[in-house]
């Protein structure tokens, strides 16, 4: 590797380490306080390192690729490889940079050896990076997983030569490419199909023979797995026979020697009861009874991968049972036992002491995120987001509660002079006072600050930008967060108030930003993401000092912002206000980070 | 007896007859009138009396009639202009409320703008009906691809489909001729209105299919348009009063339905007038198929295939009807293509074809493929993985919906759906020739070098033209009447107008009359010049007329940029 390579890896590898531990440090909150933000400075100074390291050397390198010595490309594959090697991922980013123009090179050089390696380590690049993406709605992500399936097909498409090509390696590329479709297409069907067709080639003797030295069994294993991955769309009633059977079988192949095993690991002993579940095998009370006695099994702090999985997926998942058998919801017990299966899984969360940003952890945060079940007599959604906020996102924590504290101060103002203008919105147009009325929309105001980039969370994004600069596809990929938040606020009762909060703040008043589904005039929130709006430029501008901002929101009125709100920047007393909270310490929400993880 | 009178003193001369009229019999007198001075009309004789006074009745009758006919005309017309002009009327307040919310503004503009449409429409639609019973309405025969015609027509029915969740499906029969005679506007004024009852009346989430085809009668060729749908339908006692202006189906399903109930009868009429048929089966709560037949001219156009010999095409496309059309158009003149249903196997066939040293040179993205929501994705990813690939999207969204997204994702040519052979052709000869191939209706066409004579009297319209051309980088000169126009054309230099646009209505000299000045001027250039006419007279008489002082092409005003660039690049 070259030097500038082993630099950025390094300085990569220690952001992640001073992040990790960022908030976890002992003592008392000045020294706590101190101590992170030593660490923040530090990452900061490897992260301007970082890029200059990319300007400097990988830039220029891909730009000249097509003429690039072999010793150069041994570079770039080896570096890329340490970026992201399956069980780490340094720099997923970068790795799929690299790759992508690797492809592009062996494709002008018509080496078709290498074309088929790097569309499978491409491929698999994309699915990493896609990971982020998971649990917003499929339509808006739908380019990008799109794209990783096409990269899989085309480098399945080889198998036309499978005879001719010399090299095992590549034919075991190959079959990778081919079986990975179905990891990347949200149509089950195909995903059924494309499984099928793979388990028949991998059990084909002729394809063994042609390559005797590929783990045949591995895939053959893996790809039953893939295939009984379909187990819960069986109960949509749209499988055909024998869609149905090819799943089926690959469940039995799967869990069930587990299953029947003395000691059965919770993480096939589950999915076999669910298939059992989804097939009509058992019935839901009994399914229920099944998940309650695996939940039990596991103690809080069993923090490996089976721990994990039975303290967070398990809850997770029965609370998912709950939701689509409403006959369960009415009994008492059950609703109790998710409440402390619940509250377990929190427990387990705030207490893992493993790397929080690793890709394992982050599905779990971002499982809870999508799939927590909302109702009477468990803990609310919301209350739960606020625990996951602060204790895993901390920075962005402490600039939501800025922001929501600059909200309120905002409408504090509005109201003041325009008692009606939020009256869109239900919930205070019936207060009865003014003074409640001015409570309420404090209340909201601080919520909204709070939960507006609530979807930047969910896709884990302050792991690239801790690490270098966003690349173009990153930075779009980004924008989708408002949807990422949108969705899951807009079907719990306890959030909903923030749905279009959350989905409408990059969104320019005349029309204009992001995202286009979010129509203003249809929103009773609208006034309020109106200010969300600004006031989240303002911080993203304070940079500039508070005066500067200001005048940015104010050069950009009637456009971008909303003129009835920005009106109001004209008060004086509010404009001193709000420039002072621009530049305020934040060591207050700092301290209730700092007090919440002391509690624990 | 028949009926005599005479004219009898009664005064002093009491009995007196002043005159009579032949046959008066004063022993029959059957009635008597008074008149002034002591006068009085005698009339004899009653024999057609009570015919008479039944064609008196009959006339009351229908003079009743007609003004019942009126008030009702007047009365629906009434509920149909106030109903577009109260959302007119209330979303101006609103507007004028909310001026200083911008957003809410444009959403009350939106309102006002549909709103104005329909009344516009209304309004069409009564100026139709008078000119149809008058006999002012005539009937143009100009040359038009079907092709053309029916991509109009499925963008201008397929939002209002789409709103309602149809199924709008299309399938073409034997197509003999694709270059036929007639009245484009007028056609799809027909066809619109067909479907859009369909639409109308066929509630949320049916399904409606058009079906075009030719048929030999004679020597003329018979346009055969049906629309299906399964919709509300109509009961035998509507289906008599169909044609009958102001007629609506009323039913639960439909009370909300718009439209002035004047449409199905200007298209029977319009029908009428071009000779053809229409025929309507319905059942209510089943649906309606309305049957349109025309006879046509048509001309047999051969296509330029050349270009296209030795190429190889994939086509992407998962519909078999038009697979049947590729088979047809390219099997026919000789062409080597294969086709595929879905993406996954065009990558296949691209990496077999690659490595196997037959690359193929044009990727056709069909009408419908397996994978539609991601048609610009893989364009963009075909494109950079086969960089030398052309790419032709066939669709049947408008060029202008799509360009951005298009462009960006490298497809090098558009061909509108629903396509014959004529589309197809042009739209690959253009693609592999390297030619502009993006029909880009609103992009200004490049015409450095080309001069071009502006003759409009109207400032602002002068203004807005001249704008419009700017974008060409034209020459343009302006003249503010016909006159100024003939004198201009003579002083300039011959051959150097490439186009002059002419108004009509003009003082001094008017459009026609300068055109015909100047097709008389006796220059080399008098009978070559283009000259298209500008005019708000946008009846079929009007472009007539046009043409018969010598026009080339006629624009309809105000000015519809997409067919005045249209227009500009014929040039």
């Amino acid at each position: 590797m070259q030097p500038y390579q082993e630099q950025y890896i390094e300085n990569t590898k220690e952001i992640s380490r001073l992040n990790n531990g960022r908030f976890d440090a002992d003592g008392e909150f000045s020294q706590w306080l101190e101590t992170g933000r030593q660490a923040d400075e530090k990452m900061e100074a490897l992260r301007r390192e970082n890029v200059r390291l990319l300007n400097d050397h990988l830039f220029p390198q891909l730009d000249g690729i097509y003429d690039a010595a072999p010793e150069a490309i041994a570079d770039l594959e080896a570096f890329a490889a340490v970026l992201m090697d399956w069980s780490t991922n340094l720099d997923c980013g970068v790795y799929v940079l690299i790759h992508d123009s690797l492809l592009s090179m062996y494709r002008i050089r018509r080496d078709r050896t290498n074309v088929i390696k790097e569309l499978y380590l491409l491929g698999m690049g994309l699915y990493y990076q896609n990971r982020s993406l998971s649990g917003i709605e499929r339509k808006y992500t739908n380019p990008y997983f799109f794209q990783n399936e096409m990269v899989f097909t085309e480098g399945g498409s080889y198998l036309k030569f499978f005879p001719e090509i010399q090299e095992e390696a590549t034919k075991g590329y190959i079959i990778r490419c081919l079986a990975n479709i179905a990891i990347c297409t949200p149509d089950y069907k195909r995903r059924i199909r494309v499984s099928a067709r793979i388990l028949n080639i991998v059990q084909d003797a002729d394809y063994r023979a042609m390559a005797p030295d590929l783990p045949w069994d591995t895939f053959l294993r893996r790809t039953h797995q893939q295939m009984s991955s379909n187990r819960q769309v069986m109960g949509r009633g749209d499988l055909s026979p024998q869609e149905l059977m090819q799943v089926l079988e690959s469940c039995v192949e799967v869990f069930k020697p587990e299953a029947e095993s003395a000691t059965p690991n919770v993480r096939w002993l589950w999915p076999y009861y669910e298939m059992e579940y989804t097939c009509g095998f058992a019935d839901v009370k009994t399914t229920a009874e099944r998940l309650e006695h695996l939940i039990r099994g596991a103690s809080y702090d069993q923090y490996d991968v089976s721990g994990l999985y039975a303290n967070v997926q398990l809850p997770i998942n029965y609370g998912k049972l709950m939701r689509n058998n409403p006959s369960l919801q009415e009994n008492p017990a059950r609703v109790a036992f998710l409440a402390e299966a619940y509250e377990k899984m929190m427990r387990t969360m705030m207490t893992y002491p493993g790397e929080k940003s690793n890709d394992l952890f982050q599905y779990y945060v971002r499982l809870v995120m999508c799939d927590y079940f909302e109702m009477r007599g468990l803990e609310s959604y919301r209350s739960v987001l606020e625990k996951l906020l602060r204790h895993f996102f901390g920075r962005l924590y402490v600039r939501s509660r800025r922001t929501g504290e600059m909200l309120a101060r905002f409408c504090e103002t509005i109201i003041e002079q325009s008692p009606d203008f939020f009256d869109d919105i239900p919930f205070l147009k019936v207060c009865d006072s003014p003074e409640r009325k001015r409570a309420a929309l404090r209340d909201y105001a601080l919520a909204c600050g709070l939960f507006h980039d609530l979807g930047e969370a969910k896709m884990n994004m302050q792991r690239v930008w801790l690490i270098r600069n966003p690349f173009e596809k990153e930075h779009q990929m980004a924008m989708l967060h408002t949807q990422a938040a949108y969705d899951e606020f807009i079907h719990r009762e306890s959030t909903r108030m923030f749905a279009d909060v959350a989905l409408g703040h990059h969104s320019w008043y005349q029309g204009g930003g992001y995202p286009e589904n979010y129509v203003r005039n249809q929103s009773p929130y609208r006034q309020m993401t109106d200010v969300v709006a600004v006031v989240a430029h303002l911080i993203e501008q304070a940079k500039d000092g508070p005066e500067a901002a200001i005048q940015s929101v104010l050069s950009q009125e009637g456009t971008r912002f909303s003129p009835m709100v920005t009106a109001f920047l004209g008060e004086d007393s509010l404009r001193r206000d709000l420039a002072a909270m621009l530049t305020a310490d934040d060591a207050p929400f700092y301290r209730e980070i700092y007090d919440a993880e002391h509690a624990v | 007896m028949s009926k005599a009178y005479a004219v009898i003193d009664c005064g002093e001369g009491r009995g007196k007859v002043l005159f009579s009229s032949p046959g008066f019999d004063a022993g029959a007198v059957t009635q008597k009138i008074d008149l002034c001075d002591q006068k009085q009309i005698w009339i004899s004789g009653n024999d057609d009396m009570e015919q008479e006074n039944e064609k008196l009745r009959q006339l009351l009758l229908e003079a009743e009639a007609a003004n019942t006919a009126k008030e009702a005309f007047l009365s629906n017309m009434s509920h149909d202009i106030r109903t577009p002009m109260n959302a007119i009327v209330g979303m101006t307040a609103l507007a004028k409320k909310h001026i200083d919310e911008k957003a809410r503004v444009a959403d009350a503009l939106d309102k006002i703008e549909t709103a104005s449409a329909h009344l516009l429409s209304l309004i069409n639609n009564v100026l139709d009906m008078s000119r149809i019973n008058s006999g002012r309405m005539q009937i143009a025969k100009a040359p038009f691809f079907l092709s053309d015609l029916l991509h109009d027509l499925l963008i201008i029915v397929r939002p209002q489909a789409t709103q309602k969740r149809h199924t709008l499906r299309f399938r073409r029969g034997k197509i003999l001729s694709e270059y036929l005679f007639g009245d484009l506007l007028r056609l799809r004024q027909i066809y619109v209105n067909v479907i859009n009852n369909a639409v109308k009346y066929t509630p949320d989430g049916g399904e409606i299919t058009i079906f075009v085809g030719e048929e030999m009668r004679g020597d003329q060729c018979a346009l055969i348009f049906r629309c299906e749908d399964n919709g509300v339908g109509m009961s035998e006692d509507f289906l008599q009063r169909i044609f009958q202006p102001f007629e609506r189906v009323q039913s639960t399903t439909a009370s909300k339905i718009e439209g002035t109930g004047l449409g199905m009868s200007i298209v029977k009429k319009l029908i009428e007038a071009m000779d053809g048929t229409i025929e309507i089966t319905s059942s209510l709560d089943e649906g309606t198929a309305v049957t349109v037949t025309i006879p046509m001219a048509y001309e047999d156009v051969r296509m330029d295939t050349s270009a296209l010999r030795g190429k190889s095409m994939l086509i992407i496309e998962a519909d078999e009807d038009v697979e049947t059309v590729y088979r047809n158009y390219l099997g026919e003149a000789g062409l080597a293509y294969h086709i595929v249903p879905s993406f996954p196997e065009a990558i296949s066939a691209l990496t077999e074809a690659d490595y196997g040293g037959r690359q193929y040179d044009v990727a056709i993205i069909g009408k419908k493929v397996e994978e539609a929501d991601n048609i610009f994705d893989m364009a963009a990813y075909l494109k950079k993985a086969y960089p030398n690939l052309v790419l032709v999207l066939v669709s049947e969204d408008q060029w202008s919906d799509i360009e951005y997204r298009a462009n960006r994702s490298g497809i090098d040519a558009f061909i509108p759906v629903p396509f014959f052979r004529k589309s197809l052709v042009n739209g690959l000869n253009r693609a592999l020739s390297g030619q502009e191939a993006r029909t880009d209706d609103f992009g200004a066409p490049d015409l450095r070098g080309k001069h071009i004579l502006l003759v409009e009297d109207n400032e602002i319209n002068r203004m807005i033209a001249l704008e419009l051309l700017k974008s060409t980088q034209a020459q343009v000169d302006e003249a503010e009447d016909g006159q100024q126009a003939v004198e201009r054309f003579i002083a300039s230099e011959p051959g150097h107008y490439d186009l002059i646009l002419m108004d009509i209505q003009m003082p001094i000299k008017d459009g026609y009359a300068a055109t015909k000045e100047i097709r008389h001027s006796g220059r080399p250039d008098a009978a070559g010049v283009k000259i298209f006419a500008m005019t708000a007279n946008a009846f079929a008489e009007d472009i007539a007329k046009a043409f018969d002082a010598g026009m080339n092409g006629h624009l309809s005003k105000p000015i519809d940029i997409q067919q005045f660039m249209r227009a500009l690049r014929t040039i």
